[in-house]
C-alpha cells in the first residue's frame, strides 16, 4: 500500500528528488506499524522530534492505513 | 543591589518633571523585576478603572534583572499599562537592542504619568553626571517629529541626540490612538499587543531615546560567566547542526500548524490553508532573506533581515514572523509571501500590531463576504485572498484614514458596529494569535483566561501541544491542560519578569524531564541577583505576579463572564482536518483552572490565596 511522508522544517533536506513540495510517496507492506515506517525514513533520530499520522499524535504501535500521511519535524520553539 | 539597578525613573509629563526613586529590594526579590515590578506600581498607584487613554493611566517600560547581563537573550523589556483595546492589562514584550541600552542607563523601569500638552520625547543620557538627574534626563519637544513614521522618527532623534542611542517610538497609528498601535524599537522590533502605542500617543509621547554605558553588576560573576558559557555552547552546537529558528525564523511554523489543522484560515473559518507551501519558512529563506538578525546577545538569531525586489511589494526590513504570516496571510486567505512581507514592513513603519491588524482585516473580509459590511463603507471590494486590498487596509488603518478609522479600533468594535460581534475572533477584545484553539485545547483555556486577552505570550502551551517541547502533548484532549496552563502562565511571568526571551529559556533553561521546571533559570537569576531563589520560590513569584495582575483585572471590573471565547470556538466544530469536529470545551476546564489558581468560581483570587503570596487587596 502507499503512504505519504511529509518532512517539515529542517528535515526538508532529507526529501528525495521526486518529492512534491514537502511530501513523497512510499510503498509499504500492509499492516506496517508507525515505528517500522519511521525506521524507513532517512531522517536521523538523534534529536527530539514530532511524528504525526494525519496530523494527529499517534498511539504506540499504531498500524498505518492506505493513504495515511506521516509528518516528521524537529521539536522546536514556536512562533 | 546586583542584577537589578535598584532605581526607577519617573516622568511626569503633565508637569514636565523627572525624578529617580529607589526600588525596594524586597519587592524586587518577591516580584523578580520587569513585568512583576511594573504591575506592583500600576496596581498601587493607579485606579484600575481609569480610562486607558486618559492622563491618569500609567505607561511603564520595564527591564528585568537579567536584561543587559551576560545571560543569553537577556535583551527583553516589557511595556505595562492599562490597555485601550481590552480595558484589561497590557504586558507587551520586545527585544532588539533598546532594552539592553535602557537598562544600562542605570534605571530598571521608566514610569510615565500624566500627559504632555505638546508632543515630546524623552532623552535619557547616562553619559552625563548621573548625580544631576536634570542633566541626564530631558523631556524634549517633538512637534517637528509628530506625523513621521517610526523609521524617520528614529533617524531624526539619533541625529539630535547621539548616533549610539537606541530609540523606542510610535508611528502615525499610535499618534492617532489606534487601539492596535504598537511601540516600535530599533525600527523593526515591536512591543505590539494591546494598543500600548495608543497609550503612548495619548500622552503626547512620541519616543524614548536612551544611551546607557553602565555595566550591570552580577552577584556571582564567575559562576554567571561559566553558566552562560555552557548554555551558549549548547545553543551553538544545535545551531551548527541546523535549527528551525536559525534557518527559517519562526516562519517555519505555518507548515506545522497547517499539518495539525490549526493554521488560522479565512478568519478562523478553518484550520487548513491551501496556500501554505507558499508562505512558509523555506520560501522566505530562498527568496527574501538577506541574513538572520539576532537581538542583543542572542545565539539563536531567529530575526529575519529581508528584502523584497518585486516592484509591486518592494522594500527592506525585518520579518515576517510566524504570527504575522498567519494574521496577514492565511487568516486573510493571502498566499503571497512578498505581499505579506510588504504589509509587515508597513506595520513596523506605521506602528501597528501585525496580529491584530491582520485579524481585524480578516474579520472585515468575512463581514463583507457575508453581506454585513457594504463595499461603499470600505471604499473597495474586500475579499479573502486579495493581497493588494489587504495591504491597502494596513495603510488606511495605520493612518486612520477612510475605512481604516474603523479597522484601527480592532476587530471587536468593528464587528459590533456592523451587528455581528461574533465574527471578531478575539478574547477580551484582543485578536487571537496563530493557533486555532479548537485543535489546541490548552491554548483555548489560555486565550480565555489570560490577563491580557488572547495571547500566546501569556503561557504558550503550543510548545507542548504543537511543537513537542519538551515533549508532545495531544492537543485535542483537555486532560491536565488546566494544570499546564497555570504552570506555563507562571513560567512565562517569570521569564518576562527576568528580562529573557522565551525561545531560549523554555528549551535551554528549564528542566525538560520535570514538566518544564525553571532549574537553570533559577541558577541564572541567583548568579545575577544573589537573591537565593529556589525553583519553588521562583514559581511562587510567578504565581504572585500572575495573581497581582488578576487583582488589577478584578478591580477593573473583570470576572468569569469575561474569561470566554467567541461562539465559533465554543459551538462551531472545526470543519475539516485533524481537528475536524472539535470545539473548545472551555467550561469543563475553567473550574479546575480556577481551583488550581486559588481563585473562586467567579475567577476572583481568594483571601487565603492572596495571604499565602503576601498580597492583599
Amino acid at each position: 500500500m502507499k503512504v505519504c511522508v511529509k518532512l517539515l522544517s529542517t528535515y526538508r533536506k532529507y526529501l528525495p528528488a521526486d518529492a512534491r513540495g514537502s511530501t513523497y510517496s512510499l510503498e509499504v507492506p500492509a499492516g506496517i506499524r508507525i515505528e517500522e515506517l519511521r525506521a524507513q525514513v532517512p531522517v536521523p533520530a538523534d534529536e527530539s522530534q514530532v511524528v504525526l499520522i494525519n496530523g494527529r499524535t499517534p498511539l504506540a504501535g499504531q498500524v498505518l492505513e492506505e493513504s495515511d500521511t506521516i509528518a516528521i519535524f524537529p521539536a522546536m520553539a514556536g512562533g | 543591589m546586583q542584577g537589578w539597578n535598584g532605581k526607577l525613573l519617573r516622568v511626569d509629563l503633565t508637569n514636565q518633571t523627572v525624578s529617580a526613586e529607589d526600588i525596594d529590594p524586597q519587592d524586587a526579590k518577591d516580584l523578580i523585576g520587569g513585568r512583576g515590578l511594573a504591575i506592583k506600581y500600576l496596581y498601587e498607584e493607579m485606579d484600575p478603572q481609569v480610562a486607558p487613554l486618559s492622563p491618569e493611566n500609567r505607561l511603564i517600560l520595564a527591564t528585568g534583572p537579567l536584561t543587559a547581563t551576560p545571560a543569553p537573550t537577556g535583551n527583553r523589556y516589557m511595556v505595562i499599562t492599562k490597555s485601550p483595546l481590552t480595558g484589561a492589562l497590557s504586558c507587551s514584550n520586545s527585544g532588539g537592542v533598546f532594552p539592553t541600552e535602557m537598562k544600562r542607563t542605570g534605571f530598571d523601569l521608566i514610569i510615565f504619568e500624566g500627559q504632555a500638552q505638546e508632543p515630546v520625547y524623552l532623552w535619557v543620557n547616562d553619559d552625563q553626571d548621573f548625580g544631576e538627574l536634570s542633566r541626564a534626563v530631558e523631556i524634549r519637544p517633538a512637534g517637528h517629529i509628530w506625523g513621521q513614521d517610526t523609521h524617520e522618527t528614529e533617524d531624526i532623534i539619533l541625529a539630535e541626540t547621539d548616533p549610539k542611542a537606541k530609540v523606542a517610538c510610535i508611528g502615525p497609528a499610535g499618534e492617532r490612538l489606534a487601539r492596535i498601535a504598537a511601540i516600535i524599537n530599533d525600527k523593526h522590533r515591536a512591543a505590539a499587543r494591546s494598543g500600548v502605542g495608543a497609550v503612548m500617543g495619548s500622552k503626547n509621547l512620541k519616543a524614548v531615546a536612551v544611551r546607557g554605558t553602565k555595566k550591570v553588576a552580577c552577584a556571582e560573576p564567575e559562576k554567571m560567566r561559566e553558566l552562560c558559557r555552557q548554555v551558549r555552547a549548547e545553543v551553538a552546537e544545535a545551531v551548527k547542526k541546523g535549527t528551525s529558528l536559525n534557518l527559517y525564523g519562526t516562519a517555519y511554523v505555518p507548515a506545522v500548524t497547517n499539518e495539525i489543522g490549526i493554521l488560522p484560515t479565512r478568519n478562523f473559518q478553518t484550520g487548513m490553508f491551501d496556500g501554505v507551501e507558499g508562505i512558509t519558512g523555506h520560501v522566505l529563506r530562498e527568496k527574501y532573506l538577506i541574513r538572520p538578525k539576532p537581538c542583543f546577545g542572542c545565539p539563536i538569531a531567529c530575526g529575519r533581515l529581508t528584502r523584497v525586489e518585486d516592484p509591486v511589494y518592494s522594500g527592506e526590513g525585518e520579518g515576517p514572523e510566524y504570527e504575522t504570516i498567519a494574521a496577514l496571510g492565511s487568516a486573510c486567505g493571502v498566499d503571497n509571501l512578498a505581499a505579506i512581507t510588504k504589509a509587515n514592513y508597513l506595520c513596523n513603519e506605521l506602528g501597528l500590531d501585525t496580529i491584530s491588524i491582520g485579524a481585524t482585516i480578516s474579520c472585515a473580509m468575512e463581514l463583507h463576504e457575508k453581506g454585513y459590511l457594504p463595499e461603499e463603507d470600505i471604499g473597495m471590494p474586500l475579499h479573502f485572498g486579495d493581497a493588494d486590498a489587504m495591504i491597502e487596509m494596513v495603510k488606511l488603518a495605520g493612518m486612520r484614514e477612510g475605512f481604516g478609522d474603523l479597522l484601527a479600533e480592532g476587530s471587536y468594535r468593528l464587528a459590533k458596529k456592523y451587528g455581528h460581534p461574533e465574527y471578531s475572533i478575539s478574547a477580551k477584545k484582543q485578536e487571537f494569535p496563530g493557533y486555532d484553539p479548537r485543535g489546541s485545547k490548552g491554548m483555548g483555556l489560555l486565550y480565555a483566561t489570560s490577563n491580557i486577552g488572547a495571547s500566546h505570550m501569556a503561557g504558550d502551551l503550543a510548545y507542548m501541544e504543537v511543537f513537542g517541547v519538551p515533549k508532545k502533548l495531544d492537543p485535542l484532549t483537555i486532560e491536565k491542560k488546566p494544570w499546564y496552563i497555570k504552570h506555563f502562565e507562571d513560567i512565562f511571568a517569570i521569564i518576562d519578569a527576568a528580562g529573557l526571551c522565551v525561545f531560549l529559556t523554555i528549551r535551554y533553561l528549564c528542566d525538560p524531564t520535570h514538566e518544564v521546571m525553571p532549574t537553570r533559570l533559577t541558577e541564572l537569576l541567583n548568579c545575577a541577583t544573589g537573591a537565593a531563589y529556589t525553583v519553588d520560590s521562583l514559581l511562587e513569584a510567578g504565581d504572585r505576579i500572575y495573581s497581582l495582575e488578576r487583582m488589577f483585572l478584578v478591580k477593573a471590573g473583570f470576572s468569569r463572564a469575561d474569561d470566554t471565547l467567541p461562539p465559533r470556538m465554543l459551538e462551531e466544530p472545526m470543519p475539516e482536518g485533524p481537528a475536524k469536529g472539535h470545539v473548545v470545551e472551555l467550561d469543563e476546564m475553567l473550574d479546575e483552572f480556577y481551583a488550581l489558581r486559588g481563585w473562586d468560581e467567579n475567577g476572583i483570587p481568594t483571601q487565603e490565596k492572596l495571604e499565602s503570596l503576601g498580597l492583599s487587596w
